[in-house]
């Protein structure tokens, strides 16, 4: 992401030395390096899964005489097909279906991130705008309500609203990876409202945007012309941070059963199925989406600290 | 402290007003008559005329939400339709109750006994090597997922060595107050974690805060011993912002008891919940995510509270 805030705004020219200075401090921090080479590598993941994936990830395979599935690393099938880590009940390959896993799990994480900074945003922005008008209160209420939910619990809450699986709407159906992306969309949404009305207020307040009204430009225009590009850095600090949140959480919906549905291999759902084989010692079905998951977080968790440590170096310094 | 503690518990009251309309309003979002949907394939025409009625969904919105506000404030939450055909939703919560407080409690005193002693070490020796292992430690806390450690607990406390309290399950107190907390210890750590690490980083960070201010450096330069000093001002006043966090974040503890249930197979509300989404049982739905609502709003109340006794300078009622 760091990359991305890079090229766009060198577009912009002016900002050559502030970027130049968010880099060396970035660049200065090891863990925020190290977090960014961990996303690059799920970005990585995700994007050449299917040149990655040695196998088909719903193929069942049958285990030789003597085994039964899951099958242990390093196993064959009776054709002899070689299973890296193993594979699950079903006797699908376990390396496939995480790489594939992944690329749901960030499809989905990316996805509703973006809704929920389209939304998030777009609200945030008006109500920062139009302060301490009703407008201003609604939303700001709204937010609030939104937040006094647990988010796990409201995400939740939706699910079990919309119903598991696709939904259909009227003449429309929601498949069901669009319909989850919607339910974490909405939970997040008002985080991004709050960062992004608090960051309008405090460029409302500098002199470009008065010399912008005196010069008659309309509200529109000040808003998306003036004080947008200046409410990127932190609202991309706030996403990234977000990204490690919506991961969990999206796992964790699929782990409970209300996310992601089989066949579609999903991280989460491959832990939930792995508990019914714990007593085997099926310690690989656990550890291969277990760890996946958990290095994600990590990563932009680590990642999202050293965006937000780059922009804000005061912060930083007594955060240690 | 009186007048300030009924005014906040007035202002609650719209929040938990609309935040219960939204609870309500959950079930007529869902796309398609909610009796149809909650009974599947059983679509006996009497049996929905007579739910229908039973429900009152023949009648206005506005009148059947303030009906259920009505019922709810006398503490009836109606009847259960597909998780116990015809049980009182409140009579299924009493029973599990709980089962959820037991655990939520048990994991914010591990998260606390763990968490506060660990920040005030790494901040006092900051940047030595204890320093570096707890905050390496803290930052996989917050990035694995409970329901990953969980499972990886069972596999290593159950399976590996082969305790009977590291398998997962419930042990009521009436069969003994020992194995009851046995089994309640794992699911405790699993979701205690997450929520120890954040409130060690804060801990941390909030003791360099208070370490770096000039009343530490007077008190040096009086000659106070470093204990007295470490005891009576900086711990003191680093505990202000760590009870905020420990206050907002307890949304997850309430959230992620659902998903530390369902890995240990715990009967708390968590577990009925879930069975409530999937059997698209909408009262269970409705009165679970009103509870847990309510229970955090009185929790951030409270911490709201404490604040008093740790801040003498906050006074109630007075700039507030």
């Amino acid at each position: 992401m760091a990359w991305e805030i890079q090229s766009g705004e060198y577009e912009l020219g002016a900002h050559r030395t502030l970027l130049q200075e968010f880099w060396r401090n970035f660049r200065r921090n090891k863990l925020s390096l190290i977090g960014g080479f961990i996303v690059l590598f799920y970005a990585f993941l995700a994007i050449f899964a299917p040149l990655l994936a040695p196998y088909d990830p719903i193929e069942q395979y049958d285990a030789p005489r003597g085994m039964r599935n899951p099958m242990p690393p390093l196993s064959r099938d009776v054709d002899g097909r070689l299973f890296l880590l193993g594979t699950d009940k079903f006797g699908r390959d376990i390396l496939s279906r995480a790489i594939y896993g992944t690329r749901t799990l960030l499809q989905v994480a990316v996805g509703s991130i973006s809704i929920a900074m389209l939304l998030g945003v777009t609200m945030g922005a008006i109500a920062g705008y139009r302060a301490g008008t009703w407008v201003d209160e609604l939303l700001m209420r709204a937010v609030d309500i939104m937040l006094s939910f647990p988010s796990l619990v409201l995400a939740i809450a939706l699910v079990g609203a919309f119903g598991i699986g696709k939904i259909q709407i009227g003449p429309f159906t929601l498949s069901n990876i669009v319909k989850i992306m919607l339910v974490i969309a909405i939970t997040y949404s008002p985080r991004f409202a709050r960062v992004m009305r608090a960051v309008v207020l405090q460029e409302m307040g500098k002199d470009y945007v008065a010399a912008a009204k005196i010069s008659g430009a309309s509200s529109a225009r000040i808003l998306l012309a003036e004080i947008f590009p200046n409410t990127i850095p932190p609202i991309i600090v706030q996403a990234s941070l977000m990204m490690a949140t919506t991961v969990l959480t999206t796992s964790s919906l699929s782990f409970l059963g209300l996310g992601l549905q089989p066949p579609r291999p999903s991280l989460g759902l491959m832990l939930n199925e792995a508990r019914d084989y714990l007593f085997w010692g099926a310690w690989w079905y656990v550890m291969v989406p277990g760890g996946l998951i958990t290095l994600a977080i990590l990563g932009f968790n680590l990642l999202g600290d050293g965006l937000r440590d780059a922009l804000d170096p005061r912060q930083a310094r007594r955060r240690g | 402290m009186i007048v300030y503690l009924l005014k906040r518990l007035i202002l609650a009251i719209p929040t938990l007003l609309i935040a219960s309309f939204l609870i309500f309003s959950l079930v007529h979002i869902a796309p398609g008559d909610p009796i149809r949907v909650m009974l599947g394939q059983y679509q006996d025409p009497e049996l929905i005329a007579r739910l229908r009625e039973a429900m009152g969904l023949d009648l206005p919105f506005h009148v059947q939400y303030l009906r259920w506000l009505g019922k709810v404030l006398q503490g009836d939450l109606g009847l259960s339709i597909t998780v116990k055909r015809g049980a009182s939703v409140a009579g299924l919560i009493a029973q599990r109750f709980s089962v959820t407080v037991e655990l939520a409690t048990f994991s914010l005193i591990i998260a606390l006994l763990i968490a506060i002693p660990t920040g005030v070490i790494s901040a006092l020796r900051q940047n030595r090597l204890s320093d570096h292992i707890s905050r390496i430690i803290a930052l996989a806390g917050v990035s694995i997922p409970n329901f990953f450690l969980g499972i990886l607990l069972i596999l290593f406390v159950g399976v590996y060595l082969r305790q009977p309290w590291g398998a997962g399950g419930y042990v009521p107190f009436s069969r003994g107050l020992g194995r009851n907390l046995a089994h309640m210890f794992l699911p405790a750590v699993a979701l205690g974690t997450a929520y120890a690490a954040i409130i060690m980083r804060m801990m941390r960070s909030a003791m360099l805060d208070a370490m770096s201010q000039d009343f530490v450096r007077t008190a040096r330069a009086m000659g106070i011993a470093p204990g007295d000093i470490v005891r009576r001002d900086i711990v003191k006043n680093a505990l202000i912002p760590v009870v905020t966090v420990i206050g907002n974040s307890i949304g997850y503890l309430l959230g992620g008891s659902i998903v530390t249930e369902t890995v240990f197979r715990l009967p708390g509300v968590g577990n009925l919940v879930i069975m409530g989404v999937f059997r698209r049982d909408f009262p269970v739905i409705q009165a679970v995510v009103l509870i847990i609502v309510v229970v955090r709003i009185i929790i951030n109340l409270v911490v709201d509270l404490t604040y008093g006794f740790l801040d003498p300078r906050i006074r109630y009622g007075g700039e507030r």
